[in-house]
C-alpha cells in the first residue's frame, strides 16, 4: 500500500552493544507495564569455537509491515495501517482485546495489556514524531545502531543509510500465502546460517528479559532482500525483489513499494 | 511514632504482592504528584507545569547531561542533553531508568532510628531535629571521650564531596574512606607518576588502533566514550581486546585475546620490547618530552614476546604482530589504561607499562590529551576557616604505609582492617554517606565485624541499602532529580544539577544535611551559605554568569582561562616520566618489572568480576526498570570445567573462597577460560528493605580476599581463588 510517508527503522547490527537503553527508554516513554515490553534485543548467542568466537545482537520491535498479517485478522478494525505515515497502529478505544492479532504477528511484537484489556505494541512513538522528535529508542541508542526515518524522503537518515549500505537484510516472513514485507532494514547482519531452527526465546526466565516465547526463527526465516554488491545464490523471486528494491533506492523514488 | 518493620516483608510476600500490583504497573503509575516548584519559579515550565528542565544524571559517576521532561508537574521521561559532552543526546539504560530510582517504592522518606538489634532492620521514624540532634550529640560525645579521630567518615565520589570533607576535616578526623581503592587507584597513581595527572583524556576521533586491556567499554558504559568507540570501530579502527572473558566488547573487537589473569603486565612489557627493538617508537617525541627511555629499553630487553607467551598464554607471533601494528599506527594508536586493569597485586606496574606504551608511540595530542580535570577552577566558594590541625595517624595507612596514595583517595580496605584490628587506635563512630561498604569492600564478614565494634553508625542514602540496614540512624537524602548539588566545571563549561521535582517525603539535599549537622557540631563557619541556591550563587559570583542562564540551559561557558601548553606535565621533571625518580626514592621499582602473581591451586579457579551495562556497581539493582531488563545473575564457567565437576547449566552451585561461601546459579559458557569463573557483580543484597533486589544473585564481596597493592593501595579484585561444587 502506498502511503504518503514510508517510515522505517534501519538497524546496524554491528553497532548494537546490547546495552538495553532502548528497551528502558521505550518502557518509560510509553508507560509499558512492568511485565511486558514492546521492544527486544535478540541475542544470537556465542558462535564459533573457542577462542574464535562471535556474538551478535539484533534489536527488534514491531516491523510496521507493509503487508501486515495482524491487520488482516483484526475483527474490530482497531489494528490498521495508517494511510499517511505507513505505521501500523492500534486504536485502543476500538480494540476489544480478543488477541487475534497477537497470534497473527509472526514476530511476537504485540501483547495484551491485561490491566486495560487492550492490545499494545510499538507505535514508533507517534507522539514524539508529531513534535519532531525521533522515537525514544532511536534517540538514546548508545551504539547509534538504530536509525529511523521516511524512506519516501531520499534525504532522511534512514534513506541515506540504506543508499550507502553494502547489504541490507530484512527478517521477512512468508507463510499462509502472504509476505509481511517488514519495515526494519538490517545492516551488517552476520551470517545467520548458524542460527538453529529450534532457537527460541523460551528459556529466559520471565522475571528478566521479557521476550515473546512464540516467536521462532524457523518460522520467520532470515533472508536477504537487497544485496546489490554481494553476490549470493538466491531464488529468482528474491533476486527480482532485490533488484527492484535497489533500483528504488538508487532512483530515490517517492512511491517506494507500490 | 509509627514503627516501620521492614524485615517483616519477606521476598515471598513481596513477590505475591508484586504479581498483583508492583510488577504489573508501569512507571507512570508509580508517580506521586510532587511539584517542580523551583523550576516553575524559574519559568522553566509553562503554566500547566510542563516543559523540559536541564540537569545532570547521577545513575553512575559519568554525569551525563539530562533534559527531564515534565508534564503537569510530574517527571515523565529523561533525555540525553545534546549540548553535554558526556551524553551528546543519549543516556544509557541506567540513565533512562533514573526516574524509577527517584520514584522507587522503597525510598526512605523520613529519618529512621534503629529500635531492634543492629542488623535486624527494625527502625522507627523520626523527625530531622530528633535525628540530627541525636547524631550530633553522640559524635561530640565520641570526640570528647576518644578524640576526633575516633569518628570515621566515608563517602563515594560525588558533587557534594567538598562539604562532606568540611564535615570530617572540620570535625578534626583524618579518617576518610572513598571507594577508589576498590576501583582504579592503580590507574590514577600510575598516570600521576608518569604524566602528572590522574587520567589523561582519550580522543577517538582519529584513532586507528586500540588496545583495550580489561576495559569492557560496552558493558562498563560511559555514554560518550562508549559511543565514540563504536563510531571508531564502524569507521574501521582495529580493536584488540584483552580479557580472560569474552564480553560484549570482545564481540565488537577485531581480535580477542583470552589472556591468563594477572599477566597483562607481561603482555605490555613484550609490546614495549618489540617497539623499542624494532625502532617503531616516535624518537622525536621520546627525545624531547620523556625521561628514562634508556632505562626502559635496557629493562625490557629480555621481555620478548617469546618470554611473555609462556606467561600469558598468547602466542609470541601474535604479540609481535600486535606490537608491530600498534607501532605502525604510531600516534593514531591508543592503549586504554582501563579502570581496574588486571585487578592483581601487580596492577600498578601494569598501568605504568600501559602509560609508557602510549608515550613511546607519541600519541600525545592525537589520541591522548591532558584532562581538564574537575578542579573548582574559576568558580568561587563560600568563605571558610582553615581546618584544625590533625595529628592523629590515618587508619587507612596513608601515607605511613602507602606513601604514594593521594590523601583524598585513601585505602578503604585498610581502613576497615584497622577498625577490626583496633590498631593503631580504636575508632568508635562511622558516618557513611551514600556508600555501601557491605557490598563494595572485599571480605563482607570482616566489614560486618567492623560494624559491630562501632558505638555509632550513621548513614545517609535514598534507600535502606545493605549498609543502612546495619545503621543506627538513617538520614534520607533527596534523589538527584530532587535537589541541587554544587556546580561542576568541565573544560570551559560549567554544569548544574537542579531539582526537577520537589523532594518526596522529608528527603533533603546533602548541602542541607551537612550544613544542619555541621552547625550542631559547632562547625557553622564551614557552611557559610543560606541554602542550596545561595551556595551556587557564591560559586558563580566570580564568573558573572547569572544562575538563571545556567538553569535554563543546564550549562554555561566560563570566562576563558589562559590555555596552558599541552606539552607540559606536572611531574618532578616536567616531562613524561618513563623512569620515575619518585618511585626510586621510595625504594620501589622505578620502571615496571615483572614478578609472578599468585596462581590458583589445582581444582581452584580465578574469580573474575566485572560490570554489566544495566547496573552501576551494587547501587541500582532495586530499580524496577533495570530489574526488568537485566539478565539473571549467574556464575560463568567453561563447559570443560563444568563437565569435569559434573555440573550443568542452571545448576545451583556453591562457591567457596578462603573467606566465604555463596550459592548461585551456574551459566555454562564458552565465553570463559577453563581456569576462571566470573560472578555477575552487584547482586546478593542483604537488606530486606530492597524489595526488588533482595534475594537475587550472590555477592562477590563475600568471596573476595583482601589484597592491597603496596604502591597504589588498590584492592586486587581478581586475586581470589575459589572452588565450586554442586549445592
Ligand atoms: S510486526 Fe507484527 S504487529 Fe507489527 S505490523 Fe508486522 S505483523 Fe503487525
Ligand atoms: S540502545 Fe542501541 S546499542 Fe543499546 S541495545 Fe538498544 S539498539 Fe543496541
Ligand atoms: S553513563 Fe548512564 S548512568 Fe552514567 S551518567 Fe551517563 S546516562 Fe547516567
Amino acid at each position: 500500500m502506498a502511503t504518503k510517508n514510508h517510515y522505517a527503522f534501519v538497524i546496524d547490527v554491528a553497532r548494537c552493544i546490547d546495552c538495553r537503553a532502548c528497551l528502558v527508554a521505550c518502557s518509560v516513554e510509553n508507560n509499558v507495564p512492568m511485565d511486558h515490553t514492546r521492544i527486544w534485543v535478540y541475542d544470537q548467542g556465542l558462535q564459533g569455537t573457542w577462542p574464535d568466537l562471535s556474538r551478535a545482537f539484533v534489536p527488534y520491535n514491531c516491523m510496521h509491515c507493509d503487508n501486515p498479517p495482524c491487520t488482516e485478522v483484526c475483527v474490530s478494525g482497531a489494528t490498521y495501517k495508517d494511510a499517511t505515515s505507513g505505521l501500523v497502529l492500534v486504536d485502543q478505544e476500538a480494540c476489544i482485546g480478543c488477541g487475534y492479532c497477537v497470534a497473527a504477528c509472526p514476530y511476537g511484537a504485540r501483547y495484551i495489556d491485561q490491566s486495560r484489556g487492550v492490545v499494545d505494541k510499538c507505535t514508533a512513538c507517534v507522539q514524539r514524531l508529531e513534535v519532531g522528535l525521533q522515537p525514544a529508542c532511536v534517540a538514546t541508542c548508545v551504539g547509534k545502531s538504530r536509525l529511523f526515518g521516511d524512506l519516501n524522503d531520499p534525504t532522511s537518515e534512514a534513506s541515506l543509510a540504506l543508499k550507502n549500505a553494502m547489504s541490507v537484510t530484512r527478517l521477512d516472513y512468508e507463510g499462509n500465502g502472504m509476505d509481511a514485507d517488514p519495515n526494519i532494514f538490517y545492516l551488517n547482519l552476520p551470517d545467520t546460517s548458524s542460527i538453529k531452527a529450534s532457537d527460541t526465546f523460551g528459556q529466559v526466565p520471565q522475571s528478566t528479559l521479557p521476550r515473546p516465547s512464540q516467536y521462532t526463527l524457523s518460522e520467520a526465516g532470515w533472508k536477504k532482500v537487497a544485496i546489490p554488491l554481494v553476490a549470493v545464490a538466491m531464488g529468482a523471486t528474491f533476486l527480482a525483489q532485490a533488484i527492484f528494491f535497489t533500483k528504488q533506492l538508487i532512483e530515490g523514488e517517492k512511491d517506494f513499494e507500490d | 511514632m509509627p514503627k516501620t518493620d521492614v524485615s517483616q516483608l519477606s521476598r515471598r510476600s513481596f513477590l505475591k504482592l508484586g504479581a498483583a500490583t508492583a510488577s504489573a504497573l508501569a512507571v507512570g503509575q508509580f508517580i506521586a504528584p510532587p511539584v517542580a516548584r523551583a523550576a516553575r519559579q524559574a519559568h522553566l515550565l509553562d503554566s500547566n507545569g510542563s516543559g523540559y528542565i536541564s540537569t545532570m544524571c547521577e545513575m553512575c559517576v559519568w554525569r551525563c547531561g539530562v533534559r527531564a521532561k515534565v508534564v503537569e508537574e510530574k517527571v515523565v521521561k529523561l533525555e540525553g542533553n545534546p549540548d553535554h559532552p558526556h551524553s551528546k543526546g543519549k543516556l544509557c539504560a541506567r540513565g533512562q531508568s533514573g526516574l524509577m530510582t527517584t520514584y522507587d517504592p522503597d525510598r526512605v522518606l523520613t529519618p529512621l532510628i534503629r529500635v531492634g538489634k543492629r542488623g535486624e532492620g527494625k527502625f522507627r521514624q523520626a523527625s530531622w531535629d530528633e535525628a540530627l540532634d541525636l547524631v550530633a550529640e553522640q559524635m561530640l560525645s565520641i570526640k570528647s571521650k576518644y578524640g576526633p579521630e575516633a569518628m570515621v567518615f566515608s563517602s563515594t565520589h560525588n558533587l557534594s564531596q567538598p562539604l562532606f570533607e568540611n564535615l570530617l576535616y572540620g570535625f578534626g578526623s583524618p579518617n576518610y574512606g572513598t571507594q577508589r581503592s576498590l576501583c582504579f587507584n592503580a590507574m590514577i597513581v600510575a598516570n600521576s607518576i608518569t604524566y602528572g595527572m590522574e587520567e589523561p583524556a582519550r580522543d577517538y576521533s582519529q584513532v586507528k588502533y586500540i588496545i583495550l586491556t580489561g576495559r569492557n567499554l560496552t558493558e562498563a558504559i560511559s555514554t560518550s566514550e562508549t559511543s565514540d568507540l563504536i563510531d571508531s570501530i564502524s569507521g574501521g579502527a582495529k580493536v584488540v581486546y584483552i580479557d580472560p572473558r569474552f564480553t560484549k566488547t570482545a564481540s565488537k573487537a577485531t581480535e580477542w585475546l583470552p589472556i591468563r589473569p594477572g599477566t597483562d603486565l607481561a603482555f605490555h612489557l613484550a609490546m614495549i620490547n618489540v617497539i623499542i627493538a624494532e625502532k617503531l617508537y616516535d624518537a622525536a617525541f621520546v627525545d624531547k618530552y620523556t625521561l628514562g627511555f634508556d632505562q626502559v629499553a635496557s629493562l625490557t630487553m629480555s621481555t620478548t614476546p617469546e618470554w611473555a607467551a609462556t606467561l600469558t598464554g598468547i602466542e609470541a607471533g601474535t604479540i609481535r604482530r600486535i606490537a608491530e601494528e600498534f607501532g605502525a599506527a604510531g600516534k593514531y594508536a591508543l592503549a586504554h589504561n582501563g579502570w581496574r586493569t588486571s585487578n592483581f597485586i601487580n596492577s600498578f606496574p601494569t598501568e605504568r607499562a600501559i602509560s609508557i606504551l602510549n608515550a613511546v608511540v607519541g600519541n600525545w595530542g592525537t589520541t591522548m590529551f591532558p584532562s581538564s580535570g574537575e578542579g573548582a577552577g574559576v568558580l568561587g566558594s563560600p568563605p571558610q576557616p582553615a581546618y584544625p590541625r590533625i595529628s592523629a595517624q590515618r587508619l587507612d595507612g596513608v601515607p605511613w604505609m602507602y606513601p604514594f596514595v593521594p590523601l583524598k583517595i585513601g585505602v578503604f580496605q585498610q581502613l576497615r582492617d584497622s577498625i577490626v584490628a583496633g590498631t593503631p587506635y580504636e575508632p568508635h563512630g562511622w558516618f557513611i554517606s551514600r556508600q555501601n561498604p557491605v557490598q563494595s569492600l572485599p571480605d563482607r564478614q570482616k566489614t560486618l565485624e567492623a560494624f559491630q565494634k562501632m558505638d555509632l553508625i550513621v548513614t545517609m542514602d535514598i534507600l535502606v541499602n545493605d549498609t543502612d540496614w546495619f545503621s543506627d540512624v538513617v538520614l534520607p537524602e533527596a534523589s538527584y532529580l530532587e535537589r541541587y548539588d554544587p556546580l561542576v566545571p568541565m573544560g570551559n563549561q560549567v554544569y548544574i544539577r537542579q531539582p526537577v521535582i520537589e523532594p518526596q517525603g522529608e528527603a533533603k539535599s546533602a548541602l542541607w544535611v551537612y550544613k544542619e549537622l555541621g552547625t550542631r557540631l559547632g562547625l557553622a563557619d564551614f557552611f557559610q551559605y543560606k541554602d542550596e541556591v545561595d551556595y551556587i550563587n557564591q560559586q558563580l559570583a566570580p564568573t558573572g554568569i547569572p544562575l538563571e542562564t545556567l538553569r535554563l540551559h543546564g550549562n554555561a561557558t566560563l570566562p576563558t582561562s589562559t590555555g596552558s601548553d599541552i606539552y607540559e606535565w606536572s611531574t618532578p621533571s616536567g616531562k613524561v616520566e618513563l623512569f620515575s625518580s619518585l618511585l626510586e626514592k621510595a625504594k620501589f621499582d622505578p620502571v615496571p618489572i615483572w614478578t609472578d602473581p599468585p596462581q590458583p591451586k589445582a581444582g581452584e579457579f580465578y574469580l573474575l568480576t566485572g560490570k554489566v551495562g544495566q547496573h552501576t556497581q551494587f547501587g541500582t539493582q532495586n530499580n524496577q526498570l533495570l530489574h526488568k531488563y537485566q539478565d539473571v545473575p549467574r556464575l560463568w564457567m567453561a563447559p570443560e570445567a563444568a563437565k569435569s565437576l559434573g555440573l550443568s547449566d542452571w545448576d545451583t552451585v556453591q562457591v567457596t573462597s578462603p573467606v566465604g561461601t555463596v550459592q548461585v546459579a551456574l551459566q555454562v559458557t564458552d565465553a570463559m577460560r577453563t581456569d576462571c569463573v566470573y560472578l555477575t557483580p552487584g547482586f546478593g543484597h542483604l537488606s530486606m528493605a530492597l524489595r526488588t533486589a533482595y534475594g537475587v544473585g550472590a555477592s562477590d564481596s563475600v568471596l573476595h580476599v583482601t589484597y592491597t597493592d603496596p604502591i597504589s593501595g588498590g584492592q586486587a579484585l581478581s586475586q581470589t581463588f575459589v572452588s565450586v561444587k554442586k549445592a
